[in-house]
This record gives C-alpha cells, sequence and structure tokens, in this order.
C-alpha cells in the first residue's frame, strides 16, 4: 500500500513514518508532501491508499486538503496528525470525512489503533 | 484586543512536560531556583495563538540545546551533524505541539499560528520565564500577551 504524509515540518513527516515502522506497518510505500496543496496534487499522481496529514499548514490547511478532496469526488481514506486534538476538531475532521484524529504528541499504539482498520 | 485569560503557567509547564517525555524522551525537570540560567547564542521560536486571548509562547535555548533537542526527537545518533533547517524546524514542532496543547486547553475560539524561528543572543528575562532543565542547561520559556 501507498501512504501519503503531509507536514510542512520535514522533521515530523521523519517522525510519522518512524511511528508508522514502530507500529508495524513496515513495507508500504511513504510519499511526502510539504503542505495541503502538494498534499492535493500528489494524491492525484500518486494515489495512495491513505493520506496522512497535519492540520495547521501554509499554502492549503489540512482540513482544506481534506475538503478539495472530497468535493473533487476522490475517496482516498484520511486521517489528521496534528498537534490539536480538541473535541471541535474532531467534530471539523469528522464532518469533513476523515477516518481519524491523532493528536501529537503521539505513540506508535496510538497508530496502531488508528491505522489497523485501514491498512489491516 | 485580548480579552480572555492568559495561559496558566501550570498549563504551559503541563504542555512542555508531556512533550519532553512523549517526544524527546527525557525527563522533565525543572530549573533549580538559586542557579543562574545563562544564554550564548542562541535559538528562538515562537507560535502565536488568537482569539479570546491574543499573544505568543516563545521558547529560547542555547544552539547546542536547541541541536540536541533535535537530535532527540530525530533519534539520530549524537555523532550526527543535523542540518540548521532540520534544528530551527524541530523546536518550532516543539512549540507547534504546546501550543496546541495550550490552545485546546484554554477552550473559546482560538486560532494557532505557524512556528517561526530566529537565531538570537538576548536572553529573555529570567524573572519573566519559566525555565526547564535540559540536561543541565535552561530552556526559557515565556508567555507573551499581546501589547495592550
Amino acid at each position: 500500500m501507498k501512504i501519503l504524509v503531509a507536514d510542512d515540518s520535514r522533521v515530523m513527516r521523519q517522525i510519522v513514518i518512524r511511528t508508522l515502522r514502530q507500529a508495524g506497518f513496515s513495507g508500504h510505500d511513504i510519499v511526502e508532501a510539504e503542505d495541503g496543496a502538494d498534499g492535493f496534487d500528489k494524491v492525484q499522481t500518486e494515489k495512495p491508499d491513505l493520506v496522512l496529514s497535519d492540520w495547521n499548514m501554509p499554502n492549503k490547511t489540512g482540513i482544506d486538503f481534506l475538503r478539495d478532496l472530497r468535493g473533487s469526488g476522490n475517496q482516498t481514506p484520511f486521517g489528521f496528525v496534528t498537534s490539536e486534538g480538541s473535541e471541535e476538531m474532531r467534530t471539523l475532521a469528522s464532518d469533513a470525512g476523515a477516518l481519524f484524529l491523532i493528536a501529537k504528541p503521539f505513540t506508535a499504539e496510538v497508530f496502531e489503533e488508528a491505522l489497523t482498520p485501514v491498512l489491516g | 484586543m485580548t480579552t480572555g485569560t492568559a495561559p496558566d503557567p501550570a498549563l504551559v509547564n503541563a504542555a512542555f512536560e508531556q512533550v519532553w517525555g512523549s517526544m524527546l524522551f527525557t525527563a522533565f525537570e525543572p530549573w533549580p531556583a538559586d542557579t543562574v540560567a545563562n544564554l550564548g547564542s542562541g535559538v528562538q521560536a515562537q507560535i502565536e495563538l488568537r482569539g479570546d486571548w491574543n499573544g505568543r509562547i516563545v521558547l529560547t535555548c542555547d544552539s547546542e540545546v536547541a541541536t540536541q533537542i533535535a537530535g532527540a526527537m530525530l533519534g539520530a545518533p549524537a555523532e550526527e551533524v543535523l542540518p540548521d533547517d532540520d534544528v530551527h524546524d524541530a523546536v518550532g514542532e516543539v512549540l507547534n505541539v504546546v501550543g496546541g496543547s495550550v490552545k485546546g486547553a484554554l477552550g473559546g475560539v482560538m486560532s494557532l499560528g505557524l512556528p517561526g524561528v530566529s537565531e538570537t543572543t538576548n536572553p529573555p528575562s529570567a524573572e519573566d520565564c519559566l525555565i526547564i532543565s535540559w540536561h543541565g542547561a535552561p530552556v526559557f520559556v515565556e508567555v507573551v500577551p499581546d501589547a495592550a
């Protein structure tokens, strides 16, 4: 499977990728995007099986990235990995079609629990 | 205009404690009150909160401390030389996660900015700071409301 990791922090993208490995999701192809606009473009060209996206990014936020995908008819499974985990943001994410919201700081166990239904 | 209450220092402290443990895998220790905290050539990161309360959280630490924080976050070997971009990125991300926690705890209508990081040689006034110990070196944290 192919996973797209969108975050404007290169360091955080590396940590998300490391945590995927620690959670037992090794062997998947990883594609990186540096903001929501880059992520939207790469969903079209790379056709990932799952998107893991930050929320607060320049150019296009994560929630706008998700809304634009769904607005264009793209139903790629989508989850947030973000520093903001309030109930309000979880509701916004869910209403826009996100499968889950993982709040930073996170653990491999949280990744395993959220991603197993998608990645098996 | 700031109308809400500034983040409680205990709340900011708790957010850093969580980041120290979960992201940096380091025991959180406050700076000992009887020790002078000095700063050489440093790195300063800040993130803005906008809404019911307006202001920013500012983190200042020595460049070497910033490099060690980045290394801890990335799980990099001690001898690995990290580029400045990654060091700034990592310190900004610490503040991003702290800012997210503080924003969530404050409630109300708030928005979180993007972290900004720059070099500095001016240590903040210790009296206005929460100071955290990073392996015996000080990390200064200020909560700065917008000027009235």
